[in-house]
This record gives structure tokens, C-alpha cells and sequence, in this order.
């Protein structure tokens, strides 16, 4: 009876050894493939591109239009002028920080807020802007437009 | 012909035999033109260095005291004729330049024309690359030269336009030295406050040497000169903030304070922005004048262009034109215009809205504006809630630089909001509070809140992962123990 | 199941010869006394380096080595990775520690003369992977490329060009030019991920190897004493799930490293700025920078960093070879002077990694 009992006791210590063993590998085995596997999925953003970045194809942007594109943390408007050329400069207005926008009509950059006009160099030409537009460089990779810091 | 030829012979003998020492003292050179009657000796008469005694050799070299013409203009004795070029003016700088023989003369005339011409576009600048553009004579004439406050002078503030548009009205001439200039500044002056009471004989008025300075002129680029745009205020303050000068007319003389506490003000001194309006840019410089009532939304509209446009084209446009209420003086002010805010808007107290709609009064606006400025209050706070939430989550050490880039559409959404106050439609100021403004906000506060919640995130996995492989490593440590056991035991 | 294992443990064993390894694993033994808790940090260390090795991997798929762009990618791998962070400051962390273990398994067996004969090439072996790790450390601190990496290769870089003769060439060829440009970052780059760990991994086979098949070294009281009074423990299982145990705790203090003290970024280099302010290098280069700057400008005629760099490099030297002129030890003899100097480097090391700190 006794020595049974010690028996059980100790088969149920050994038991539970086994278990604690087994779930703490698994736990483990989880615990590091989560972050990992989740680290390997690809993220939402493809790839990190700051002091270039890619304006599109030049085949999507039509003459005499523009848009705005994303350079690290603020925005570059990029225009492909009615002589087909192509411009880049910091979309940020000068005045009050709005963005700036290509006025197809007016022919010139144009800021929503206060009406402010940049001609196609970047220089402020009529409203509140005290500033000339920074300008960017444009390159033409094939058919691609890359964008990047003037140095 | 013959009694003239007499006349002549008595007067050469008279004066060369009979006074000849007496008329050694005295100038030689102006009594034989005086008698030849030529015009620069007749101008002379008048001329303030004639009435000190100053004879013509002074300018003109040669011996006043010889009355042999063949000495007192010869080269011997330093007679250089009618000088040209800069000699002209270095002429005059001779003496007015020099202290102690302008003491000599009891003049109290400052010395320091020279000094202060130099810095001058006109002294500067040069059509024929040998000489200045100008001389003293040009302005001072050459030998009728007459005190300032002479009425005859061509320097008295009477005359100064005039004289000024001797060149500055002619085309042809300006076009040789600065193609671009324009010619017109006289034809704008007479129609100015300034120029019609000049014409009416005012002297107090401004000339063109009260604002672009007399002999110091420089150009208006020149951030020296009296009309730099930073400079403008001060130089139209001059007169316009002193009471004892301004005491005839009838207008206040506190637009200076004004200006420099309002939002233009404080963009053109403090921030140093050269393209805040000055006082020219709303009055016109040389057709200085106020503008009328309904000009002002005109003379704001060519930088307000937007709100001017907006406001045209609203139904306050016809009320405040019927009322005859100044456009946009009327919400803004004048001179004292500061930033607006969004405490104008609305129908509490301090709101301009309320000055006309009321519960009673007006009730369409008196709605609209209510909730006008409910909403911009929505996005204002909304704005700054996520501006909190991307904070709190960047000092967590969190990544959102996008969300972040994101606000600058809410903080567009709310200046475009503004501007769209003056089309005073309630649907197009919701369109863009709600549709731009407030969508993008709420979008950026649920990332920042992801975010701060990822925060929390990475502290409970920690402590799970930390139970799993203490848990583990407890394991491992029973599994040795129970071998060791087995082993000994 | 369990008959599934053993088919497939009797399958690679009928290949392999799997059961001498057992044999031999479990016939080895590790000595049991007071100073065994030394025995655990060259595991540790091990550890330490598996992990760098793995997360190192991990970093790479994101990582661009080039000077416009390895700014950036770290920036990416912080925000859009999912967790990038984790990754990146599990790297930094057991960077650190890595460098503390191996500092700590160094002195452990100068004390203990460990090093004494038979055991003089896996001594060898083991400063030299010392100096590979320090290598790891000054070139994995600028592949970040951010405004203090910069600052400290060019101070660093600048200090090896003090050496008279190859001192400058040697420089030249670290940065890859006269100056710390892009180009140094990818020889960096190179070094940290290719070059180095190349020959650490080699250098890592014979030093593992040699312990395996000399066994842990006894502290030198014990030579002599019968077989039977010592104690000891089977290095399989006892003593390598011991070591398992002391890793999954390593492991959780790396955790909350990096969750609590996540790595940071600053600002990207910009060659044309001014320097920071408190230029510092890696706390395990402290004491030797704090030294330099303690040097006169001249000693007789030259100058007192030459003299610095050229002491450093003698006991570096010196450090590699005490196996070779402490024979009193391999005679089995006591040598109290290599205690001494063991402590004094010890305080030395510990004294100016602190003044360093304060400065």
C-alpha cells in the first residue's frame, strides 16, 4: 500500500516532469518563432528608399500635370511640364506648411490655403509665400522617375 | 550803336584809371559780365554765394582781382572755364565739405552732403562710366542758387517734384540708365494726399526728398534706403505719428502703433518677411492715399486673393454693399489686424458675427455661425488629441513618423477651413472640416492609439515569453535534479 | 513514436558512429569544486555568439550596407518590420554581453592558469577571438551610420593611425580612403558580416574541439590528489543541461533588455557636421581611449599616443602569449605574479572604464 502510494506519487511527479518538460519546449519553440516568422513576413511597405524615391512611371504621369509624392517624411511635388519637362521641388508651402498642388489652368503650383503661386522654377510668384519652393533633382531611369535631394 | 560803344569806353576808362585800386578788391570777373550782361552773371545776382562774397573764381578758377582779362582768365592763374563732369560737384565740395570755411562763411549748413551722396544711386551709378549721374547742379541749379526754404529755390519742397521729374519723367533719358523705372511717379504723386495739397501751396506736405531722402537716395532694394520695405513704416511715421505735425489735419496718428502690434506688423519686423504688407502696399506709395470703401477688399484681395474671391461671391456681398460697410474692415479691422482666430467666428461676444445676427436678428447666419464654429472646434480638438497621441506614443520609443506626416492634411484641412469661412456656406466650410479635416484625424488617431497599444503589447509579450522560458528552464533544472538523484541514489 | 526516434537515431548512427560521441560525451566529466561556476561563462559566451550570429542573419534580409541607405534601412527595420525593434536590439544587447562573458571566461582561466600546458593553443585561440569580438564591436557600431557611429570610427580609425610605420596604411585601409566615407561603411560592413566571422567560426572549431578533447581544466590544487577525492560531474547530461539552464536565463535578461532599453538611432551621419559633443566609444574601448588621454603630448620625442598604442599593442601581445612565459605554472608550480597582474588589469581595466564613463 505503501510503497504503492510512493509508487503513484512518484509516477505522477515524473508525470508532470514529462508535461512541464514538453509544454516548456513548445512554449519556447512558439515564444521564438512568432517574432521570427513575423519578422520574415514582408512588411506593408516594400523597401526603404529616403534619399531617393521613385515618382512613378513616366508613362502614368500625362504633360502638363503633377502629383505629389512621398520623401521620407514630407511631401515632393513632382511636374511634368506642357514642354515635358520634369520638376520636383518640396511640396510644403512656404507660407503656413500646406501642401502645394499643380494648377493645370493657371499653369503654375498653387497652394490651396491662401492661394499661394509658385511658378514651375519653385519661385514664389504671387500671395502670401514668402519663399521660393526647394527644389528637387529628377532623374529618368528607363521609364521610371526617381526623385532625390539636391546636393 | 555808336552811344553804346561810347558808354562802353567811358565805363573802361572810368574804371580802369580813376577807381582801379578800389576795384582791385572787388570781384573783377562778375562787374565786366554784370556789364556784358550774359545769363550766368544774371543769375548770379540772386545767388546766395554772390550776397557772401564769393566771386566766380571761386568755381571757376583764374583772378577775381585782375580786371586784365588776359590775366584774370589766364591759365597762369589757375582759370579753367566752365568745369565739366565731377569737377563740378568737387567744385562745390571744396567748401561744403569743409567745416571751418563753412564756419568762416557763418553758415550753419551741415558738412556732410559728400559723405551722404557718396552712398547715393546717383552718385553711384554712371551713364557714361566717367561721371556721376548727377551733380549738385543738377538739382541746385549753377548759378542762381537760392536757400532751401526760398520759395524760388529749385530744392524748396514746393519745387522738389518738380524738379526730381526733370529727369525722372523722361523716359527717353531714364530708359539710358534704368529701362525698367518707371516715369509716371509725378503724374501719381499729383493725384496723392500729398501731391494735391503740395499743389495747393502746402510745404508741410511730403515731397519725394521726405521719403526717399535728399542727397543719401538710394535704390529701393537698398536695405539702407528709406523705402526698404522694413523701413517704410518708420519713414512714414515720421510724420504721420507726430502729433504736433499732423495737428492741421484731421486724421489720427496712431496707425504706426497699430500697424506694428498687427499680424503684418509683426510678419515685416519680427519674422523680417519682406512681402508683409507695408504702408505703400495698401495706400500706394506715390499715389498715397486712403483706399475707399470699396476698394479695400481689392487692396487686400491681391494677397487675400482667395478670401477676396470667396467673400465676392457671397451673400454678405451685397448686404455689407448695401449697408456700405468696408468689406473686410469690417471683421478685421485696419491697421490693427491681427491674426485671425477662431473666436471671430461664432455667436458669443468676442465673435464678429454676433455684431449683426442675432437669435432675434438674422437667424439663418446666426445658426450657420453657431455651428460654423462648432466644427472648427471639433477639428481643433481633434487635431490636438492626435498631436498628444503621436507624442505619448514617440517618447514610448514608437515609430510613427507616417501617422505623423499624415496631420499636416488635418492641419491644411484646418487653414483651408478658414479661408472657406468667407464663402460663409455652411455645406462648403462642413465639406471640408468633415470630409478632409476630421476623417484624416480620426484616421491618425487610431494609428497612434495602435501604436501606444503595440507599446503594451511588447511589455505583455515579454512576460509571457519570460513565464515560457523560466518555465522551461525550471524544467530543465527538475530534469537535472531528478538525474542526479537517480545517480546518487 | 518513440520507435520512429530510435529508427532514425539508429539510422544516422549506423553512419556516423553516433554512440562513440555518446560514449565519449558521457565518459567526459566536468570537476566539481568551488570555482566551477567560472566553467559556465565560455558557454555562456558560445551562447551569446549563437545568438548574434542568428539575429545578425536576420538583420542582413533588411539591412543595406551603403551609405545612403543603411541610415534608413535601420530606421525601416525599427518602424515596418515586425519586430525589427526586438531583433535589432537583441543584437546590440548580446553585442554587450557577449564582450562582458568573454571578459569574464578570459580572466576566469588566467586565474585559474587554465592556460598552462596542455592547453596553451586553445588559450591562443581564445584572445584571439577576444580581439576578433572587440573587431565585431568597433565595426558593428557604425553600420548604423547615424551621427555617433561616425564620430567614434573616425576617433577610433584615427587612434590605429597613431601606430608608427603601418599605422597609417593600416588606416587608410580600414576606412577605404582617406577619410570615413560610404566606402568605410561597406569595408566595415564586409568585416562585420563576411571577414570576421570567418575566421571566429575557425578560430571557435579548434577552440571547442580542444576542449572537448582535453577536458576541463583542474584547478592546480587539485593535480596530485587521488582520483576518488574529486568531484565531478558527467558533462553530458548534468552539465550541458546546466548550461541550457544558464542560457534560457540569459536569454530572459536579453528580453528585457531590449523591450526596456531598446536600441536607438539618432540622427543620420553627416560628414560636414560638427562633432557631438562627448564623443565616446564602446564601453569595452573605454579604458583604452581613457588611458590615451592620459598620455603627456610628448614623451622625450615622441608623441604620448604613439607611446599609448605602442604599450597597448605590447600587452596585447604579452596578454596572447602567457602561456609561453609563465612556465612556472606548467611546471605545476604556483606563480603568484600572474595573479597580480591579472588583478591589476582587472582594477585597471575597471578603474578607467569608470573615470572614462564620468569624463
Amino acid at each position: 500500500m505503501n510503497y504503492s502510494k510512493n509508487n503513484f506519487e512518484k509516477q505522477g511527479r515524473r508525470n508532470f516532469l514529462k508535461y512541464l518538460l514538453t509544454g516548456g519546449v513548445v512554449g519556447f519553440t512558439g515564444a521564438v518563432l512568432y517574432p521570427l516568422i513575423a519578422y520574415l513576413k514582408p512588411p506593408k511597405q516594400a523597401d526603404v528608399e529616403v534619399s531617393t524615391v521613385s515618382g512613378g512611371l513616366l508613362s502614368e504621369l500625362e504633360k502638363d500635370s503633377g502629383k505629389i509624392v512621398r520623401f521620407g517624411n514630407k511631401p515632393v511635388i513632382l511636374v511634368r511640364t506642357i514642354n515635358d519637362e520634369l520638376r520636383a521641388f518640396e511640396a510644403t508651402c512656404t507660407h503656413l506648411d500646406c501642401t502645394v498642388q499643380y494648377k493645370k489652368e493657371m499653369g503654375v503650383i498653387w497652394c490651396a490655403c491662401h492661394n499661394g503661386k509658385y511658378d514651375l522654377a519653385g519661385r514664389n510668384i504671387a500671395g502670401p509665400p514668402p519663399r521660393p519652393l526647394q527644389p528637387f533633382r529628377v532623374v529618368l531611369k528607363g521609364d521610371e522617375i526617381l526623385i532625390s535631394k539636391q546636393s | 550803336m555808336n552811344r553804346i560803344n561810347f558808354i562802353f569806353t567811358v565805363i573802361f576808362i572810368v574804371t580802369s584809371a580813376v577807381r582801379i585800386d578800389v576795384y582791385a578788391q572787388e570781384d573783377q570777373c562778375f562787374i565786366c559780365h554784370d556789364v556784358l550782361g550774359d545769363k550766368p552773371s544774371e543769375l548770379f545776382k540772386n545767388d546766395i554765394h554772390l550776397k557772401m562774397k564769393i566771386s566766380c573764381s571761386a568755381c571757376h578758377g583764374g583772378n577775381s582781382k585782375s580786371d586784365d582779362m588776359d590775366i584774370a582768365m589766364s591759365s597762369k592763374e589757375g582759370f579753367i572755364g566752365v568745369p565739366k563732369g565731377n569737377d563740378i560737384s568737387e567744385r562745390c565740395i571744396a567748401c561744403h565739405s569743409n567745416e571751418e570755411k563753412m564756419k568762416a562763411y557763418g553758415s550753419n549748413l551741415p558738412a556732410n552732403q559728400h559723405e551722404l551722396i557718396k552712398n547715393s544711386v546717383h552718385w553711384k551709378t554712371s551713364i557714361t562710366g566717367r561721371e556721376h549721374i548727377l551733380q549738385c547742379t543738377t538739382c541746385h541749379n549753377a548759378h542762381g542758387i537760392l536757400k532751401v526754404n526760398n520759395p524760388a529755390s529749385p530744392v524748396h519742397s514746393l519745387n522738389i517734384p518738380q524738379t526730381c521729374a526733370k529727369c525722372h519723367s523722361d523716359a527717353v533719358y531714364m530708359r539710358l540708365y534704368n529701362p525698367s523705372l518707371p516715369v509716371d511717379q509725378l503724374q501719381k504723386y499729383r493725384t496723392s494726399g500729398h501731391g494735391i495739397l503740395n499743389s495747393k501751396r502746402d510745404s508741410k506736405a511730403a515731397d519725394c526728398a521726405d521719403c526717399h531722402g535728399s542727397h543719401e537716395i538710394r535704390t529701393a532694394g537698398d536695405i539702407k534706403s528709406k523705402v526698404y520695405p522694413t523701413n517704410i513704416p518708420k519713414t512714414c511715421a515720421a510724420c504721420h505719428s507726430n502729433a504736433e505735425y499732423m495737428g492741421g489735419y484731421k486724421i489720427p496718428i496712431d496707425q504706426y502703433d497699430k500697424f506694428k502690434s498687427s499680424v503684418h506688423g509683426i510678419a515685416l519686423f519680427e519674422k523680417n518677411d519682406l512681402s508683409a504688407p507695408v504702408c505703400n502696399s495698401c495706400h500706394g506709395n506715390h499715389g498715397a492715399t486712403p483706399p475707399g470703401v470699396e476698394s479695400i477688399s481689392k487692396v487686400c484681395g491681391t494677397c487675400h486673393v482667395l478670401n477676396a474671391e470667396l467673400f465676392s461671391g457671397s451673400p454678405h456681398k451685397k448686404a455689407f454693399d448695401e449697408k456700405n460697410y468696408p468689406e473686410c474692415e469690417t471683421c478685421h479691422k485696419n491697421h490693427d489686424i491681427v491674426t485671425a482666430t477662431n473666436a471671430l467666428l461664432g455667436v458669443s461676444d468676442e465673435a464678429v458675427c454676433s455684431q449683426c445676427h442675432s437669435e432675434s436678428e438674422n437667424v439663418k447666419g446666426f445658426k450657420s455661425a453657431a455651428e460654423m464654429r462648432s466644427l472648427i472646434d471639433s477639428l481643433d480638438q481633434a487635431v490636438i488629441l492626435a498631436k498628444e497621441l503621436i507624442n505619448e506614443a514617440e517618447q514610448k520609443g514608437m515609430e510613427i513618423s507616417e501617422a505623423k506626416f499624415r496631420l499636416r492634411d488635418a492641419q491644411q484641412a484646418k487653414l483651408e477651413a478658414r479661408t472657406m469661412v468667407h464663402s460663409f456656406s455652411l455645406d462648403k466650410f462642413k465639406e471640408i472640416v468633415e470630409g478632409k479635416g476630421l476623417l484624416v484625424t480620426s484616421s491618425v488617431i487610431d494609428e497612434a492609439k495602435a501604436s501606444i497599444d503595440d507599446y503594451y503589447f511588447r511589455r505583455y509579450g515579454l512576460l509571457i515569453s519570460i513565464l515560457i522560458i523560466s518555465l522551461l528552464a525550471l524544467a530543465l533544472y527538475l530534469y537535472v535534479k531528478k538525474i542526479e538523484r537517480k545517480n546518487t541514489g | 513514436m518513440k520507435n520512429f526516434w530510435n529508427n532514425l537515431y539508429g539510422w544516422f548512427d549506423e553512419r556516423l558512429e553516433l554512440k562513440e560521441l555518446v560514449n565519449f560525451m558521457e565518459k567526459k566529466y566536468v570537476p566539481v569544486h568551488r570555482h566551477s561556476i567560472w566553467y559556465y561563462f565560455g558557454g555562456v559566451s558560445l551562447f551569446l555568439f549563437i545568438i548574434q550570429v542568428a539575429t545578425g542573419i536576420l538583420l542582413l534580409f533588411y539591412y543595406k550596407g551603403t551609405e545612403d541607405l543603411a541610415f534608413e534601412s535601420i530606421q525601416f527595420i525599427m518602424s515596418k518590420v515586425e519586430f525589427g525593434w526586438l531583433i535589432r536590439s537583441i543584437h546590440t544587447w548580446s553585442a554587450n554581453l557577449f564582450i562582458l562573458a568573454i571578459f569574464i571566461h578570459m580572466f576566469s582561466v588566467l586565474f585559474e592558469k587554465a592556460y598552462r600546458k596542455p592547453r596553451e593553443v586553445t588559450w591562443i585561440t581564445g584572445v584571439l577571438m577576444f580581439f576578433l569580438a572587440l573587431g565585431f564591436g568597433f565595426s558593428g557600431y557604425l553600420l548604423p551610420w547615424n551621427e555617433l557611429a561616425f564620430f567614434a570610427t573616425k576617433v577610433g580609425s584615427d587612434i590605429v593611425g597613431a601606430v608608427p610605420l603601418i599605422g597609417e596604411p593600416l588606416k587608410i585601409f580600414m576606412r577605404g580612403g582617406e577619410d570615413v566615407t560610404g566606402a568605410t561603411l561597406s569595408r566595415l560592413f564586409g568585416f562585420h558580416v563576411a571577414l570576421f566571422p570567418a575566421i571566429f567560426s575557425s578560430l571557435l572549431i579548434i577552440h571547442l574541439l580542444l576542449v572537448q578533447r582535453q577536458g576541463m581544466s583542474q584547478p592546480m590544487e587539485f593535480e596530485g590528489k587521488k582520483k576518488h577525492e574529486l568531484k565531478k560531474m558527467p558533462f553530458f547530461p548534468n552539465f550541458f543541461l546546466r548550461d541550457l539552464i544558464l542560457w534560457l536565463l540569459v536569454l530572459n535578461v536579453l528580453a528585457i533588455l531590449a523591450v526596456f532599453f531598446p536600441s536607438e538611432l539618432g540622427q543620420k551621419a553627416d560628414p560636414f557636421a560638427p562633432a557631438p559633443e562627448g564623443i565616446k566609444p564602446e564601453w569595452y574601448f573605454l579604458f583604452m581611449f581613457q588611458t590615451l588621454k592620459y598620455f603627456p603630448a610628448h614623451i622625450w620625442f615622441i608623441e604620448g599616443e604613439v607611446v599609448g598604442v605602442l604599450l597597448f599593442g605590447a600587452a596585447g601581445i604579452l596578454w596572447l602569449l602567457v602561456p609561453f612565459w609563465d612556465k612556472r605554472s606548467s611546471r605545476g608550480e604556483r606563480n603568484k605574479l600572474i595573479n597580480y597582474i591579472g588583478l591589476f588589469a582587472v582594477m585597471f581595466i575597471i578603474v578607467l572604464t569608470i573615470l572614462g564613463w564620468l569624463s
